[in-house]
C-alpha cells in the first residue's frame, strides 16, 4: 500500500518533471522542437505553410564588469529587434580569464556551447584546427558589401589564415569570425605622485618625442624615491606587459613564421634584461607576480601598464589621472600590442542556423554596436575608421585618449595564435621562465640556455 | 504442481514479458556487436560496452522467466531487478531525448511564478491545523479537513499552472510524436507494469517468498539510488578515464588508442653524468625530449636527471611537499584545540563554532580574502609583520628591517602561503572531528589514571592519545587524501595558476591544465590515475599502521 505522503512525493515529482518539460529558450530545445516541426510537416504535406519560427540563437561574450554585461544585454535586446527572423538570448561569461575559454571547451565538447561566442585572438588557431569553430569564408562570400578591410589588419590576418594553404587574406578561403574590438597597452599615470616627486610628466616628454626607456627609467626612480613603499611601475605577471620590453627591444615571443621559439634572441633578452633591472636592480617596480592593481589604486603607484579595458576602473580612484603610451625602446618603437578577440560561430551549426549566426557575427561588429560598447571605454571598435577614432577621443577620461590610438599606430604586434604549435602550452613555460627571471630565481645566462628547448618541446613538438 | 505446469495469466504475461526482453536485448547485442544497423555510427569501445551490458541484462530477464516458471523465489528478485534496471535506463532516456534535463532551466526560471500560489495551500494546512479544535465533533472536523485539503490542492494547482504544468503537458504530448520518445515511454509503461506485478504480495506467495527474501529486496530498493548513482556517476566515469588515459583524445575528436604512451611520457627519465657540476644540459640529453628536472653530485660524480615530463615531477614534488606540510600542521593543531574546547566553560560553544567556520566557507570567496591579505605590498599580513617590527625597533632600539615577504609572487613562500591558508581551512573540521572522539573516551579512564598519579600530561599522551587512535586514524587520511588533490586555492591564489616558476603546481592542477587548457584529456587521465594509485598507496599505508596500532592498544 503506498503511503498517501508518497503519493503526494511522486505527484510533486510528476509536476516538476512536467514543467521541466515545456521546453526552454535554448538553442538546444529549439533545435529539437525546429526537427519535430520538420518532421511533422514532412509528414503532412498539405499542411498549409506556417510563417517560419524565429531561429533563437544564444551568444556569449567576456565582459570586464557588470557595466559592460549590461551594455552587451542592450545590444542583445535591440539587435533582437533588428534582426528579422533571429530571437536572440545573451549569456555574460564569467570574467575570469582562465575560465572562460576552460568553461567554453567543457560546453563545447558537451554539446551545449553557445552558437556565436567570443574568444581572444590566442585561441583561434586551436579552435579552428580542431572544428571547434565554423569557417565562415563562403558565407562572407555570399554576403554583398561585406569586406575584410574594414578591420584592423593585424587581427584579420589571423582570422583569414587557411592552415591549409598557409595565406590570409580575403581570398584565403578562410575566415573564422570578426574582431569584437581591439585594445593597446598605456602607462596609467598617477599626476599627484609624480608632481610630488618632481619628476617630469611623461605626457608633455611623449609629446616631445622624449618619451623613451631611460626617461621612463628616470620618472620611475624619482617617483620610488618618495618611499620604498612608493613604486614608479607597476605591471601584471602575463604575457602582454613582458612582451611590450621585448618587443621594444626588437625581439618576439617567436621566429618570424612564428614555427619557434624566439625567447633567447639577443633582442628578446635585451628587452628582458631591461625590465628585469627594474625589478632587481633598480627596485622600482612593483614586485613582479604581485597584482600591481591595489597599489595603483591605493596611490602607490606613479605608472601602471595596462590595457583600455581598465579604463572604467580607473575612473573611480580619488587621484589625478591621465594616461601616457609606452616608452619607445630600442628598435624605435614602443613595441605594444594589438590585443583582439573575436566573435566566432559554434562548429556545430549548419544550414539556417550557421546562416543566421553568421548574420549575428555582423550585426555584433557593425560601427553602430561597436561604438555603443566603445562608449563605457573598455574598448576601442575594431573597425578602421576615421569616424571610430573621433568618436572615441570624446570617450573621455582619460583626457589623453589620443595615447592608445598612438599606441595603436606605432606598428604593435598583433596578439596572435600559433598555427604551428600550441599556444596554451607555450605560454605557461614562458610565464614561469620569465617569472623566474624578473624574481631573481633564475638569471638571463640561465634562461637563455633552457627557455627556449623547453617552449618548443611544450609547444612545437605534437 | 499444477500451478507450477500452468501459471496464471498474470505470470504468464510476467514469463513472456521477460522472454521477449530477452530475445530483443540479445537481437541488439548481436546488432551491435556487428556493427550492424544504427550501431554502425558508434564506437568500438561503446559497442562493446553496450553489448555487454544487455548481454548481462538479457541474460538476467531470461533466467527470471524460468525461475518464474518453476516457482523459484528468485525469479521475482530478478524480474524485479532487470524491470528496475530498465525502467531507470528507459525513464533517462527519455528525458534525455524530450528535453526535460535541459528543461531544468526552464523550471528554475518558472518555479518562482507559482511560489506565490503555494501560499495558499499553506493557508489550507493552516485551516487543518483548526480542525484539531472541534475534537469530538467528528462532522465538523471533517468538514474543515475537506475545506483545507480542496484550498491545499486548489493552491498546488494553481500554482504548477502557473509555473508552466500546461505548456509541459502541451509539450510532452507532442514530443511522444517521436517515435523513440513513444517507445520509450511505452517501455517504461510495461516496466512499471511489471514491477507493480512482481512487487504485489500476490506475487510474493505465488513464488513462495519468505521474510528474508523481502527484506532482501526492501534493502537493494533502499540502497538502488545510491548504488545507480555511484555506478553512473562514479564508477561510470573512473572506468572511461582509465580507457581515456590509453588514447590521445582532446575532448572533441576521435579517441586514438596509444596504449601506454601516456604512461611511458610521464614516467620517461634520462639520467646522464656530467663532466662538470655546471655543464650545459644540452650537451648531454637530447633537450628536444627531455628537460632538466635535477642535478646533483655522488661521490664526486656529478648527475643530471632530465625528464620527458618534467612539470609532472615537479607538480609531484609539491603536492608530497604540500601534505607533508599541511597534514601534520592540521592534525596536531586541530588537536590541541580540541582539548582545549573540549572543557565546560562558560561560551565555548560560540568558540567551536567560530573555529569551524573557514571549514564551511567556500573555498573560493576564502582564497580571494587571503590573495588581499597576501598582497606584499597593501596586504594586511605584511602591515602586520610591518607593525610589530616598527614597535620593536621603538621600544628595544633595535634596526630590524621590514621583511616585505612576497607570499605568493615569490618561489621560496608561494607554497607555505597555500599551506597556510589550507591549515587554517581544515583545523576547523578536524577540531570537531576530534572533540567527537574526545567526548567518547570514557571518564573513568581518567579517574583509574589519576588514582594512579598521573598528571594531565600523562593521562594526554597515555589516556588521550590511543583512546584516540581511530578518530586520528580517519582525520590523517582524510586530510591527506584531501591535502593529495589540492586545487582550488592554488587556481584562486596564484597568477599564473601554478607560479611562481611553477612552485605551486600540483598535481591536480596539472591535470586541470592538461585536460582543459591544453586539449589533452587522454594524458590528463593518465595522471590522474597516477594520482589515484599515489593516494591509493598512501591510504593503504595508513590503513597497514592503523590496524598495526590498533591491534597493540588492545594488546596492551
Amino acid at each position: 500500500m503506498i503511503s498517501p505522503k508518497l503519493r503526494l512525493l511522486t505527484l510533486l515529482i510528476l509536476v516538476l518533471l512536467l514543467v521541466a518539460c515545456g521546453g526552454n529558450n535554448t538553442s538546444s530545445t529549439n533545435n529539437t522542437g525546429a526537427a519535430t516541426n520538420d518532421n511533422a510537416a514532412a509528414a503532412n504535406p498539405t499542411t498549409p505553410p506556417q510563417p517560419a519560427a524565429d531561429i533563437a540563437l544564444r551568444w556569449r561574450t567576456r565582459p570586464d564588469n557588470q557595466e559592460e554585461a549590461n551594455v552587451y544585454a542592450t545590444v542583445s535586446a535591440t539587435l533582437d529587434q533588428q534582426l528579422e527572423g533571429i530571437s536572440l538570448t545573451y549569456e555574460p561569461g564569467g570574467s575570469e580569464t582562465a575560465s572562460y575559454q576552460d568553461v567554453l571547451k567543457t560546453e563545447i565538447a558537451n554539446g551545449t556551447a553557445p552558437d556565436v561566442f567570443w574568444i581572444p585572438g590566442t585561441d583561434v588557431a586551436d579552435f579552428a584546427t580542431r572544428g571547434l569553430i565554423l569557417n565562415l569564408a563562403s558565407l562572407a562570400g555570399a554576403t554583398s558589401g561585406f569586406s575584410v578591410d574594414a578591420f584592423y589588419p593585424g587581427p584579420m590576418f589571423h582570422l583569414t589564415y587557411n592552415p591549409d594553404s598557409m595565406a590570409s587574406g580575403g581570398a584565403s578561403g578562410a575566415l573564422w569570425g570578426l574582431p569584437r574590438d581591439v585594445s593597446t597597452f598605456a602607462l596609467y599615470l598617477n599626476l599627484d605622485l609624480i608632481a610630488e616627486a618632481g619628476a617630469p610628466d611623461p605626457r608633455e616628454l611623449a609629446a616631445n618625442g622624449q618619451w623613451d626607456w631611460q626617461a621612463f627609467l628616470e620618472v620611475a626612480q624619482a617617483v620610488h624615491a618618495l618611499g620604498p613603499d612608493i613604486y614608479g611601475y607597476g605591471a601584471n605577471a602575463w604575457w602582454g606587459p613582458y612582451g611590450t620590453w621585448m618587443n621594444a627591444a626588437g625581439g618576439g615571443f617567436f621566429n618570424e613564421d612564428r614555427t619557434a621559439c624566439n625567447l633567447d634572441s639577443a633582442e628578446s633578452l635585451a628587452g628582458l634584461a631591461f625590465e628585469q633591472a627594474l625589478y632587481q636592480e633598480y627596485n622600482v617596480a612593483v614586485p613582479y607576480g604581485e597584482d600591481s592593481e591595489p597599489p595603483f589604486r591605493a596611490g602607490k603607484v606613479a605608472m601602471f601598464q595596462n590595457g583600455r579595458w581598465a579604463t572604467p576602473g580607473t575612473r573611480t580612484v580619488t587621484f589625478d589621472w591621465d594616461v601616457v603610451e609606452l616608452p619607445k625602446g630600442p628598435a624605435g618603437n614602443a613595441g605594444n600590442w594589438l590585443f583582439w578577440g573575436a566573435y566566432v560561430v559554434n562548429g556545430s551549426l549548419t544550414g539556417e542556423r550557421a546562416e543566421a549566426a553568421w548574420k549575428l557575427v555582423q550585426a555584433l561588429t557593425t560601427a553602430e554596436t561597436q561604438a555603443t560598447v566603445a562608449a563605457l571605454g573598455a574598448n576601442i571598435p575594431s573597425r578602421v575608421s576615421q569616424e571610430a577614432f573621433d568618436a572615441f577621443l570624446t570617450y573621455t577620461p582619460p583626457a589623453n585618449n589620443q595615447a592608445f590610438l598612438n599606441g595603436l599606430a606605432d606598428s604593435p604586434a598583433t596578439e596572435g595564435p600559433l598555427w604551428a604549435g600550441s599556444w596554451p602550452e607555450y605560454a605557461p613555460v614562458m610565464d614561469a621562465a620569465v617569472q623566474a627571471l624578473m624574481t631573481g630565481s633564475s638569471t638571463l645566462e640561465q634562461f637563455a640556455a633552457t627557455v627556449c628547448n623547453d617552449a618548443n618541446r611544450a609547444a612545437f613538438s605534437r | 504442481m499444477t500451478t507450477e505446469q500452468s501459471p496464471a495469466r498474470w505470470l504468464q504475461v510476467v514469463i513472456g514479458w521477460h522472454l521477449l526482453a530477452a530475445a530483443a536485448a540479445l537481437f541488439a547485442a548481436i546488432l551491435l556487436l556487428t556493427g550492424g544497423g544504427p550501431a554502425g555510427s558508434m564506437a568500438l569501445w561503446a559497442r562493446l560496452l553496450a553489448a555487454f551490458l544487455l548481454l548481462g541484462w538479457g541474460m538476467g530477464s531470461g533466467a527470471a522467466a524460468f525461475y518464474i516458471y518453476h516457482r523459484i523465489h528468485r525469479g521475482r528478485t530478478l524480474s524485479l531487478f532487470t524491470n528496475y534496471l530498465a525502467f531507470v535506463f528507459f525513464f533517462l532516456a527519455a528525458c534525455q531525448i524530450m528535453g526535460v534535463f535541459l528543461g531544468i532551466d526552464t523550471l528554475a526560471n518558472n518555479i518562482g511564478r507559482g511560489l506565490p500560489f503555494l501560499l495558499l495551500a499553506f493557508i489550507g494546512y493552516l485551516i487543518g491545523t483548526a480542525a484539531d479544535r472541534y475534537e469530538g465533533y467528528y462532522a465538523r472536523q471533517q468538514q474543515i479537513t475537506r475545506i483545507s485539503q480542496g484550498i491545499m490542492v486548489a493552491g498546488g494547482l494553481i500554482a504548477a499552472l502557473a509555473a508552466g504544468l500546461l505548456p509541459g503537458l502541451i509539450n510532452l504530448l507532442r514530443q511522444l510524436g517521436n517515435p523513440t520518445a513513444l517507445g520509450l515511454v511505452i517501455g517504461m509503461g510495461i516496466c512499471l507494469l511489471m514491477l507493480w506485478l512482481m512487487g504485489r504480495e500476490k506475487a510474493a506467495a505465488a513464488l513462495h517468498a519468505q521474510t528474508h527474501h523481502e527484506a532482501m529486496i526492501n534493502g537493494y530498493l533502499f540502497l538502488s539510488p545510491n548504488l545507480l548513482g555511484f555506478l553512473i556517476f562514479f564508477a561510470g566515469p573512473l572506468l572511461l578515464s582509465l580507457y581515456v588515459s590509453f588514447t590521445d583524445w582532446d575532448a572533441f575528436g576521435t579517441r586514438n588508442w596509444v596504449g601506454v604512451q601516456n604512461y611511458q611520457r610521464i614516467f620517461d627519465l634520462n639520467i646522464a653524468t656530467l663532466s662538470s657540476p655546471t655543464q650545459r644540459a644540452d650537451e648531454v640529453l637530447d633537450v628536444t625530449l627531455y628537460g632538466e628536472l635535477a642535478r646533483f653530485t655522488i661521490a664526486g660524480r656529478s648527475i643530471i636527471v632530465g625528464a620527458r615530463d618534467r612539470l609532472f615531477w615537479i607538480a609531484l614534488r609539491n603536492t608530497v611537499v604540500f601534505s607533508l606540510l599541511a597534514v601534520p600542521l592540521s592534525v596536531t593543531i586541530a588537536l590541541v584545540l580540541s582539548n582545549l574546547l573540549n572543557s565546560k566553560l562558560p561560551g565555548i560553544k560560540f568558540f567551536r563554532a567560530i573555529y569551524f567556520l573557514p571549514s564551511i566557507a567556500a573555498v573560493v570567496g576564502i582564497s580571494l580574502v587571503w590573495q588581499w591579505l597576501y598582497n606584499s605590498t597593501v596586504g594586511f599580513i605584511n602591515y602586520g609583520i610591518l607593525t610589530v617590527i616598527t614597535f620593536l625597533n621603538n621600544v628595544l632600539g633595535t634596526e630590524m628591517a621590514d621583511p616585505a615577504i612576497r607570499w605568493l609572487s615569490e618561489s621560496r613562500t608561494a607554497l607555505l602561503a597555500i599551506i597556510i591558508m589550507a591549515v587554517w581551512q581544515t583545523v576547523g573540521f578536524n577540531t570537531v572531528l576530534f572533540l567527537a572522539g574526545l567526548q567518547n573516551i570514557p571518564g573513568d579512564l581518567y579517574e583509574a589514571a589519576t588514582v594512579d598519579g598521573a598528571g594531565k600530561w600523562a593521562q594526554f599522551v597515555n589516556v588521550t592519545i590511543p583512546m584516540l587512535a581511530p578518530t586520528t586514524f580517519f582525520v590523517i587520511t582524510t586530510t591527506l587524501i584531501k591535502s593529495l588533490q589540492v586545487f582550488e586555492e592554488i587556481f584562486i591564489l596564484t597568477n599564473p595558476v601554478g607560479g611562481p616558476d611553477n612552485s605551486t603546481l600540483t598535481l591536480v592542477v596539472y591535470l586541470y591544465q592538461n585536460g582543459f587548457q591544453f586539449f589533452k584529456q587522454g594524458y590528463a587521465s593518465a595522471i590522474a590515475w597516477v594520482l589515484f594509485i599515489v593516494i591509493f598507496g598512501a591510504t593503504l599505508w595508513q590503513f597497514r599502521r592503523q590496524q598495526q596500532s590498533v591491534s597493540g592498544v588492545y594488546d596492551v
